[in-house]
């Protein structure tokens, strides 16, 4: 073959490659996360009906998640192995009852909220649990991939792979999943140097879910200010009691969406000033920032960096054969 | 032609420019990928890796993670790039090839002072055994490096096999890749090899040495030589 057919040949295979990387580069990513695709459920909380139980020892809400979780975790080990070097160890296994805050114990706590609107003092209770966010943080960094969500909307821990690091809680807006030291896969490995036990909080009754039923709170609520329903009606229903009452929904950007709205008559600023936050005890601000958000232009590069590594290889061999065509036509003539 | 030979200052080129960036761009994001890699544990609060001057965002997994994204964009793209472009030039001199295990026992013990290293070609038969290993490594952490991402922008609900699956392999792709970094400073160490170490810095090694270690690729690039020139 002389060197100006081959010179041809390449140029036309060149072209038909860059013609299929380029087609490569023209697939359509989604342009949402698939956690708000149809099939997802969402979870109403209406914070004008919710009465905090005030006849009940305990909210209705807190006793059927309770009674539900009880069994979740196993025993606690005697000598809980001590952490090194830094010796956090978080036991609340004879702290069980506290049900005023998140523990590994309890997975959801009622926050009373006393506000005064247009010079009225009005008392609001706001139940508090895992949001399910659309796009996690503390499920999709899990470096175990303990803390997975699902197609459902729920996002579940796996105790039986979860090490306990609590990453999930420090990337959590909220710090949601609490840790109980003492149980888990690390006991197993090296408990000493790596891992601290499992993160436990509430999984929305993925099991229940599985099973056609709702929710245990869900259920429990006496004054139905619960609903759990397909993404697309619980928003629609939730548009509308806001509108209805001139009230507010939190839910729907914090964190990038999530796959709980809460609707209430009072401003979301105005609740937010009653939280203090403490540890197991999270504040309700206000558009609440996704930091993974800042992250993802990278990681679409990164997605990219495939095309990008063909194209140059391709232009370089390219470039690199036309060099060794013309020394070559150089060396006939 | 990219490999010479440069009688008059006692130098060959081993490897060109195109190769040493490659090198080094894989060689500096892959160490920013295992540091940023270990920063995605929950190690830097434990271990008070956050006290150290500099390192107060080790603990930040937000912040390791543009680092990570940053490295893994050039890694990738480093690692596709080299497939590609030495793959269509049919490049086949890291490959492995028939009698190399052998070769590479005889090698290893010659590095410890047993018995006679066999002349060699441009790469030693150990290395190539050694970049196939490495090679696979770095690409199973790609592959699932890229499922991961696309799960954490595009979907958090992907199935969880899956999601298992890649996580794994990108686990234990670490520790081994950690592993063939650690062999791959150990190979420098060794004294036979310390005259290669400059051709990774300048792309150029010590004729003398080449004659002596590499005899058979400098017989073909003498050959070659003389068949250019009228």
């Amino acid at each position: 073959m002389d060197a100006k057919n081959m010179s041809e040949i390449t140029r036309r295979s060149f072209l038909r490659i860059s013609a299929g990387a380029a087609a490569l580069t023209g697939v359509h990513l989604p342009k949402t996360a698939r956690a708000e695709a149809a099939g997802s459920l969402s979870t109403l909380i209406d914070l004008s009906l919710c009465d905090g139980c005030a006849n009940r020892k305990i909210p209705a809400c807190i006793q059927a998640c309770r009674s539900i979780n009880r069994n979740k975790i196993p025993p606690v080990v005697d000598n809980i192995p001590e952490p090194w070097p830094r010796k956090t160890i978080e036991d609340w296994s004879k702290k069980q009852d506290v049900t005023n805050r998140l523990t590994p114990y309890n997975y959801l706590y009622v926050h009373r909220a006393e506000v005064t609107v247009d010079g009225k003092r009005q008392t609001l209770f706001v139940p508090r649990r895992c949001m399910h966010c659309d796009n996690p943080a503390c499920a999709t960094i899990c470096p175990f991939s303990a803390n997975h969500k699902n197609q459902n909307g729920a996002v579940v821990i796996n105790p039986n792979q979860c090490f306990g690091g609590a990453k999930c809680r420090d990337v959590c807006p909220w710090e949601i999943p609490q840790r109980q030291s003492g149980v888990g896969i690390y006991l197993h490995v090296l408990p000493d140097f790596m891992g601290n036990g499992v993160m436990f909080k509430c999984d929305l009754c993925n099991d229940r879910l599985k099973e056609g039923k709702k929710p245990g709170c869900v259920e429990a609520c006496p004054r139905k200010a619960m609903l759990i329903g397909p993404r697309k009606d619980i928003e629609a229903e939730a548009e509308e009691r806001a509108r209805r009452m001139k009230g507010y929904i939190y839910g729907q950007k914090e964190n990038g969406g999530t796959a709980t709205l809460y609707v209430s008559p009072v401003s979301f600023e105005l609740l937010n000033q009653t939280m203090t936050r403490k540890p197991g005890q999270p504040d309700m601000k206000p558009n609440v920032e996704r930091r993974m958000v800042g992250t993802d232009p990278l990681g679409k590069a990164v997605l990219a960096a495939p095309v990008l590594g063909l194209a140059a290889g391709l232009l370089g061999w390219f470039s690199r054969r036309k060099t060794k065509i013309k020394a070559e036509e150089q060396g006939h003539v | 032609m990219s490999e010479k030979i440069f009688p008059e200052k006692n130098l060959v080129t081993r490897h060109n420019a195109t190769e040493l960036i490659e090198h080094w761009a894989i060689a500096i994001s892959g160490l920013l990928l295992l540091i940023t890699g270990i920063f995605e544990l929950p190690v830097a609060k434990r271990y008070y890796i956050i006290t150290v001057p500099g390192l107060g965002w080790s603990a930040d997994f937000i912040t390791s993670l543009y680092i990570h994204y940053a490295a893994a964009l050039v890694f990738t793209a480093a690692g596709i790039f080299h497939l590609i472009y030495h793959g269509l030039q049919s490049e086949k001199g890291l490959l492995p090839q028939k009698g190399d295990m052998k070769a590479s026992v005889t090698v290893i013990k010659s590095l410890f002072g047993f018995g006679q290293e066999p002349p060699m070609h441009k790469y030693l038969p150990e290395q190539r055994w050694a970049y196939v290993g490495m090679a696979l490594i770095i690409a199973m952490l790609i592959v699932s490096g890229l499922i991961k991402t696309y799960k954490n922008i595009y979907a958090p609900d992907m199935s969880l096999a899956v999601v298992l699956t890649a996580t794994w392999i990108h686990n234990i792709c670490f520790v081994l890749f950690f592993l063939a970094f650690l062999a791959h400073m150990a190979a420098i160490l060794l004294r036979p090899n310390w005259p290669m170490v400059r051709g990774i810095f300048t792309g150029k090694v010590r004729l003398n040495y080449a004659r002596h270690r590499h005899a058979l690729w400098i017989t073909d690039l003498e050959k070659n030589e003389q068949s250019v020139d009228p």
